[in-house]
């Protein structure tokens, strides 16, 4: 029985430790990123074909969408790897999180482009009047330290402080979901989607968090 | 088994002959294809075509590029559809247009239920090529094909103690997506108001078609308001019912976000909507390196500026 458990998952695990795997879920996440390059493609050759009307505002906001996505798919991998045990999958967290992070980067550029036309006015004007900017602008403030410690060297130079730097992400995370329920003009439909998802993986980790101090209360007790 | 009655009017005593022959012509076509192609087209007040055979006087050319027509039929918002930008023209096909009843009643000697067709009735088509401002800080040029606002009101005899205009959209849940909505935030019917000098200037229009066709329905066919010098939302679409009033009528935007959409929402650069600037617009199609334009006062038509003379538009946005 054992054997057969083992040689299904087996392979599968392995292969989930491999470079192979780190480069596929990198060029996976890149996807939606080249979908969009090809639309402003498509935009320049027949304007209006690739991303529509108001190419601006679309491209602003498929790159926020997928800045949301990908941020929150950053929260489902751990989540995943407790939930079925897969702790070989925590090592493509950092490749999933960069990418969040860039697709932020990404977004803002072209809100800086798009919407602002790059004028220094409007944006200075948007940064401190319009709430919602200000949110999303430090959640990105935020992901920013995130994203430098994200190596290895400072994995190891911060050691326990690493992974309280990187609590953070869930302040980003709520940000982020505050920043799209703002601009909600007349359906929540969005807010309450990544809202659910959000809450489902806080669940998740408060629900892991009580479990890992019961097993510890109960190591304690059965060693006195 | 059918069942006559006596008194019924013939269409053809109510219709122009030719609108009459035309939409037998029209309900023939559309019902072969739904034998053919199993696929519902539902009917149309005016049908296809009218607009054309009706005739219009052509619309002064106001010197900016016209949108095309692809963009303005393709980017709505028709919320009662959905709230995406294209979700209307995906989706109001569905929309049965015939028969259309408009009711105007309230503050009028002579309040009615009218048929579209009767309401047209001796009103001379215009085309009017207007700029239209949308509060979310985009803009288009449409060629509208229609009639002043005061031409049908002063038709139902508006009583002294009227005041204002109020307009509501059609109700059809069964043919309207977005009002089943579970997350929608937006009362349903749709309203919108005019002041009642507002309504009669002559820069306000009723339209029934646009690019010298009638409406298509994701552009509030059959009978919508325009009224160029304010935000988008003003000119209300799809009317079933036109009521003068008193009073300021409470309307649908206003009543969902008071401090983000006045009643009057007159195009104003200067004062900005909480969210983003109103300096500035982004006129359709743009490129994604910005390429706005100053929003003028009033949207440009500064012939309007009298209405509110003594106002303090800060405070009455």
């Amino acid at each position: 029985m054992s054997a057969v458990a083992s040689s299904r998952s087996g392979p599968r695990l392995r292969w989930l430790a491999t470079p192979y795997a780190k480069w596929s879920v990198g060029l996976l996440l890149a996807i939606p990123f080249l979908l969009l390059l090809n639309d402003v493609r498509i935009e320049f050759v027949q304007p209006g074909l690739g991303l529509g009307p108001d190419p601006g505002e679309a491209l602003v906001e498929r790159l926020g969408t997928w800045s949301i996505r990908i941020l929150y798919l950053t929260l489902l991998v751990s989540s995943v790897a407790r939930v079925c045990k897969l702790p070989v999958l925590v090592q493509h967290r950092r490749t999933v999180g960069l990418w969040a992070f860039s697709y932020v980067v990404l977004h803002l550029a072209a809100y800086f482009s798009a919407l602002a036309g790059f004028d220094l006015n409007t944006m200075f004007a948007d940064f401190t009047k319009r709430p919602y900017i200000i949110v999303g602008l430090l959640a990105l403030c935020l992901l920013l330290p995130l994203a430098i410690t994200s190596t290895r060297g400072w994995q190891r130079r911060l050691g326990l402080n690493w992974k309280r730097l990187h609590r953070v992400v869930y302040v980003a995370a709520i940000l982020a979901l505050v920043h799209l329920w703002m601009q909600e003009k007349a359906s929540f439909m969005d807010t309450a989607l990544y809202g659910s998802v959000l809450l489902l993986l806080l669940v998740e980790r408060v629900v892991d968090f009580t479990q890992r101090i019961r097993k510890r209360a109960a190591k304690t007790a059965a060693s006195d | 088994m059918l069942i006559k009655n006596k008194n019924q009017i013939p269409a053809s005593e109510v219709t122009p002959e030719s609108v009459y022959l035309s939409r037998r012509k029209f309900i023939g076509q559309s019902s072969t294809a739904m034998i053919v192609g199993a696929a519902a087209t539902p009917a149309l007040a005016l049908p296809s075509g009218w607009v054309e055979e009706q005739g219009y006087s052509e619309g002064e050319p106001i010197g900016e590029k016209i949108t095309p027509e692809e963009i303005a039929t393709r980017y709505n918002n028709f919320y009662e559809f959905g709230t995406g930008k294209e979700d209307p023209s995906k989706k109001a096909h569905v929309l049965t247009t015939d028969p259309w009843t408009i009711e105007v009643t309230g503050e009028v000697a002579k309040p009615g239920k009218l048929q579209i067709e009767d309401i047209l009735k001796g009103i001379d088509l215009e085309e009017r090529i207007y700029r239209l401002r949308c509060v979310e800080a985009w803009s288009m040029v449409v060629p509208w094909v229609g009639f002043p606002v005061k031409k049908v009101i002063d038709k139902f005899e508006p009583l002294g103690s009227a005041k204002y205009v109020k307009f509501t959209t059609l109700y059809r849940p069964k043919e309207m997506p977005g009002i089943r909505s579970i997350f929608s935030s937006v009362d349903f019917p749709y309203v919108e108001g005019l002041r009642l000098d507002e309504a009669n200037h002559p820069l306000a229009i009723f339209a029934i078609g646009m690019y010298g066709k009638i409406l298509p329905n994701q552009n509030g066919a059959p009978f919508r308001l325009v009224v160029p010098w304010k935000y988008g939302f003003k000119s209300i679409k799809s009317i079933v019912k036109i009521e003068l009033t008193s009073r300021q009528p409470r309307t649908t935007w206003n009543r969902s976000a008071p401090h983000e959409y006045g009643f009057f929402a007159n195009v104003n650069p200067s004062v900005d909507h909480p969210r983003w600037s109103q300096a500035r617009e982004r006129r359709l199609p743009t490129t994604i390196f910005g390429g706005t334009i100053d929003t003028k006062m009033f949207n440009g038509y500064d012939e309007v500026a009298s209405l509110y003379e003594g106002m303090d538009l800060k405070r009455f946005y």
